[in-house]
């Protein structure tokens, strides 16, 4: 790892102190809501309200079986793509500072995400419908 | 001393706070029971906005709701599910019950409704109508934010200091004893409902129909297809296949239940002529007949036997048990037959009474079977899954035999108890009982309805998923049970119009339409020219307006949600001009038999050029919106094939039927009232999916906007009702002028008039296909049996086909397409 261009973070200094007080505020802020939401207003347990809502039937078996999702995939593909975007926009902001070789990089990265999307497409990760044929097999 | 007052002070304060914000922060649930949702629904968009009150959003699920509207007549069935929706809403919680059916039964006193929600859950406010303008549920709501402010202390609730009142805190009312159970209010007792006396069945001694001469029933002719039909029926089973010498519609054999399935298979597959359809199976209870042949004194027939419920066999004389009725159309020769088959008992309580299954001829034949099963208990031999369709499981006895009643108010009042026990079927176990039990170990039930927003009413589809495909669908229909038929049975010919409208509370004059038609084919009535064009403005006007609902809910279903808001406005400029003619919404009660209540109203013209001036730029805007979006396309095109062979084999009709490329519709093919005059065109499609189905009713209301035109340019003068008095109620300033004219408008306001004995079905194109009534006379002032053969109910029938393999959201693309209501599916 290179080390980092002078200035291309920010000090470490006293600013940290307002930080700990937005942090604490938010967290107070947090619990007050939850507590309130918690305590106020009346509330009555049955049978019924603790029921799933199923379109006003009852509910037929449990919820916890073996589940196709083939959904699950198409998420964590998401997911992935996702976290790589984290890396894309950072370097957006600090652009000019990397210059070329930072460019170079981050096209071979993005070539290689997307050599790996393109392999998930023809494998028929994208498709639910394959998904649903394979599990038939 | 100060310390006590301190806080009740701020109690007061915290209190209005909390009214405040509560009474401007009501969230109402989506719940619609039957025709009040649809003004429920109007009362959402631009023109009544309900979001100005603070109601904003109709949330779909009782989770995220505080205000319960009961919109539309709460059925026994669907009680249960009303009561834990109510009970899985967080508290605080409201009710509001709007439309007299869910304030009292109202107009539906029958066996299968609840005599008035507040039976089973508290009601805070009652909005009075049948069904009430969308203005009288704003007014409602803006009366429970009156007593939410005045009379709520919620926040020693809120702040748990115990005591304090917020949400509901009424009881529950119990029939008989906290409030009446008399339909007519207290005070009553003892004086027996007006026209039990008229009604046939046991009691109908008495009754003064059988001193009134009418001519027979019409004579049709038969046409030279139903009589080499009818030649080549004898020619292959003789004797065992009667014509009737005389009928009013159609060809009507009576056949010998033996051979009743070889009778069919025959019109089916092998006749000329090529019976392809199923357009109806139904029965007739003959228990309560009599024999005009008879003569005998009908006060010894109720002596025993009567008053038990049935005559017996001797006195009914010709009439069987009872007779199964099959009704056949050929699409080749646009013609129908009628089969007819009676049955008699094997024992003396009439428990054991079967025939044959056709099932395997025709698919459709399922539900229709079962149909009568649960409603006359006769079995089908043969049939795969024969058990109850309409009625709950638990329901004993059938209702639509003589012997029973059918008024609720003759039964045990509904109460709390009967919601928490009469659950609805486990999806597992009625899954099992239609043969659609769970394949695989990934299979599992997901219920979608009967509460759910996309079901358009209380429809219940139970589907075996794997993963979000659909492996199998199976229907429970009968949530919506009015028991319209059993109405049509103690209803005077006339009374009956306006339980039309509410079988299909989208089309309204259109079903009067059919049901009239049908009277009027019996007793051979002409209509005067002006009444028959006037109808048909009426029904091409409910075409539109059911077809812009139909939009936008379909619309709606597939995402888009902006065109409910446009199309609304043009639906509310429609009800506008049936407002001005008919003085209703949506349900009109403007035909009559004979002709019309009344003739058109001054203005009616320049409203209806208004309408006709802009739609059909609206309509090309509103396309707009849809054609050429993407996501539109993407869940209709493909989506929910069905061909057309199998359309025609399950009995589909009206616009699903034309999607699959066959050019039938009534209006054409067999013209009534006078199309035949209008130029316009049948739109067709050819590809059977969700797509075809939109192309096809966006191009009817092209078609139908160029019928009104020609109808409001060319309208006849004249008479707006017939002159033949026996069968019409007068116009008024006639019935003011002339003796016999007020004798007949006497008669027939109160008993009602006598239709000759016989039968008749009338139908028409209705928006959702071919709507008809099947009514039969036993010379009395009301029906002997009034059968409704709804379009739905064959449609819906071909759902679980459409979708099984696709995914679930495609279910909802294809209910959608369908334009599915469910008064016609279960009557």
């Amino acid at each position: 790892m290179q080390p980092a261009a002078a200035g291309a973070m920010s000090p470490f200094h006293a600013g940290v102190f307002s930080l700990v007080v937005f942090t604490v505020l938010v967290m107070l802020f947090i619990a007050s809501q939850l507590f309130l939401a918690a305590w106020l207003g009346e509330k009555k347990k049955s049978p019924e309200k603790s029921r799933p809502y199923e379109c006003g039937i009852i509910p037929t078996g449990s919820a916890s079986f073996r589940y196709p999702v083939p959904f699950y995939l198409v998420a964590i593909f998401f997911l992935i793509f996702d976290v790589e975007g984290a890396f894309i926009l950072t370097w957006a902001v600090v652009y000019r500072e990397v210059g070329l070789a930072g460019y170079a990089q981050m096209s071979f990265f993005i070539l290689l995400l997307l050599a790996g999307l393109f392999y998930i497409w023809k494998q028929g990760g994208l498709d639910w419908k394959e998904a649903y044929n394979r599990a038939d097999s | 001393m100060e310390r006590g007052v301190q806080p009740s002070r701020f109690l007061n304060i915290a209190d209005r706070i909390i009214n405040w914000s509560r009474k401007y922060s009501l969230w109402p649930m989506f719940f619609g029971l039957s025709c009040c949702f649809v003004e429920e629904a109007a009362t959402f968009t631009s023109r009544y906005d309900l979001a100005r009150f603070g109601a904003e959003v109709i949330r779909p699920s009782p989770r995220q709701s505080d205000l319960l509207i009961v919109s539309g007549t709460v059925f026994k069935k669907i009680a249960p599910v009303v009561l834990r929706l109510y009970e899985q809403m967080p508290e605080p919680k409201w009710v509001i019950s709007m439309g007299s059916c869910a304030n009292s039964g109202g107009m539906f006193d029958v066996y299968s409704v609840v005599q008035g929600v507040d039976q089973i859950i508290p009601v805070d406010v009652y909005v009075p109508g049948c069904p009430p303008r969308p203005e009288a549920l704003l007014e409602g709501l803006v009366i429970l934010q009156d007593k939410i402010m005045a009379t709520e202390k919620p926040s020693r609730k809120v702040f748990h200091l115990g005591g304090g009142t917020q949400g509901t805190d009424r009881p529950i009312l119990v029939n008989g004893a906290t409030k009446s159970g008399d339909p007519r209010g207290p005070g009553y007792e003892g004086l027996p409902i007006r026209g039990t006396s008229i009604v046939p069945g046991p009691l109908h001694w008495g009754n003064r129909s059988d001193l009134m001469w009418t001519p027979p029933a019409h004579r049709r002719e038969l046409s030279e297809t139903d009589q080499a039909m009818a030649a080549e029926l004898r020619e292959r089973f003789g004797d065992k296949a009667r014509l009737e010498p005389h009928s009013s519609d159609m060809p009507t054999f009576e056949v010998d239940p033996g051979s009743v399935k070889d009778v069919l298979r025959f019109l089916k597959n092998e006749s000329k002529y090529k019976y392809k359809r199923l357009d109806d199976l139904t029965a007739i209870d003959e228990s309560a007949r009599r024999d005009s042949t008879w003569n005998g004194g009908l006060a010894e027939g109720i002596s025993e036997a009567g008053l038990a419920g049935a005559f017996s066999r001797r006195e009914r004389g010709r009439y069987p048990d009872f007779t199964v009725v099959y009704q056949l159309l050929s699409f080749d020769t646009a013609s129908r037959v009628r089969i007819k088959s009676g049955l008699d008992a094997q024992d003396r309580a009439r428990a054991q009474v079967s025939t044959a299954s056709i099932t395997d001829l025709w698919p459709s034949a399922n539900w229709y079977e079962r149909e009568v099963f649960d409603m006359f208990g006769i079995r089908f031999e043969g049939h795969p899954n024969l058990h109850r369709i309409l009625m709950p499981e638990w329901w004993e006895g059938h209702p639509l035999r003589k012997d029973y009643p059918g008024r609720a108010t003759e039964m045990a009042p509904y109460t709390l108890e009967d919601a928490r026990k009469r659950q609805p079927m486990d999806a597992m176990e009625l899954s099992t009982l239609d043969n659609k039990g769970p394949k695989g170990d990934t299979e599992f039930f997901l219920n979608i309805g009967p509460h759910h927003v996309s079901t358009h009413g209380l429809l219940r589809c139970i589907a075996g998923l794997e993963g979000e495909e659909i492996k199998s669908l199976d229907l429970e229909i009968g949530y919506h049970h009015r028991a319209s038929e059993k109405l049509g049975e103690r209803q005077s010919w006339h009374q009956y119009i306006p339980y039309t409208d509410r079988n299909d509370y989208l089309a309204g004059s259109s079903l009067e339409f059919s049901y009239v038609t049908a009277v009027e084919t019996l007793a051979g009535i002409k209509v005067p020219e002006r009444a028959q064009a006037v109808r048909v403005l009426l029904a091409e006007l409910y075409r539109l307006s059911n077809h812009l609902v139909w939009m936008a809910t379909f619309a709606h279903d597939v995402g888009a949600m902006t065109p409910n808001f446009y199309t609304f406005a043009e639906r509310e400029m429609i009800l506008d001009i049936i407002e001005l003619i008919t003085g209703g919404r949506l349900h009109a009660e403007f035909l009559r038999i004979g002709g019309l209540a009344a003739d058109l109203p001054e203005g009616w013209k320049k409203a209806v050029d208004d309408l006709t001036a802009i739609f059909p730029r609206r309509l090309w805007e509103y396309e707009k919106l849809l054609r050429k979006n993407p996501i539109f396309l993407q869940r209709t095109k493909g989506i929910g094939r069905i061909s057309l062979e199998e359309a025609m084999d399950w009995g589909v009709t009206g616009p699903n039927l034309r999607a699959c490329g066959l050019a039938w519709d009534l209006r054409k093919k067999m013209p009534y009232s006078g199309y035949e005059n209008y130029d316009f065109e049948i739109p067709t499609a050819t590809e059977g999916d969700c797509y075809a189905r939109y192309l096809v009713r966006v191009e009817e209301m092209r078609q139908s906007i160029r019928i009104i035109e020609q109808v409001a340019f060319n309208m006849p003068s004249g008479r707006y009702v017939t002159d033949d008095y026996r069968y019409a109620i007068p116009r008024r300033e006639e019935m003011l002028k002339d003796i016999e004219t007020l004798i007949h408008h006497f008669i027939n306001v109160t008993r009602g008039m006598k239709i000759p004995v016989g039968e008749a079905y009338g139908v028409t194109e209705v928006p959702r296909g071919e709507h008809g009534y099947y009514v039969v006379s036993d010379g009395l002032g009301s029906a002997y049996r009034v059968r409704v053969r709804g379009p739905g109910f064959a449609n819906i029938q071909t759902l679980p086909m459409m979708a099984t393999g696709e995914s679930i959201a495609d279910l909802i693309s294809i209910i959608g397409s369908m334009d599915v209501i469910l008064p016609d599916i279960d009557r």
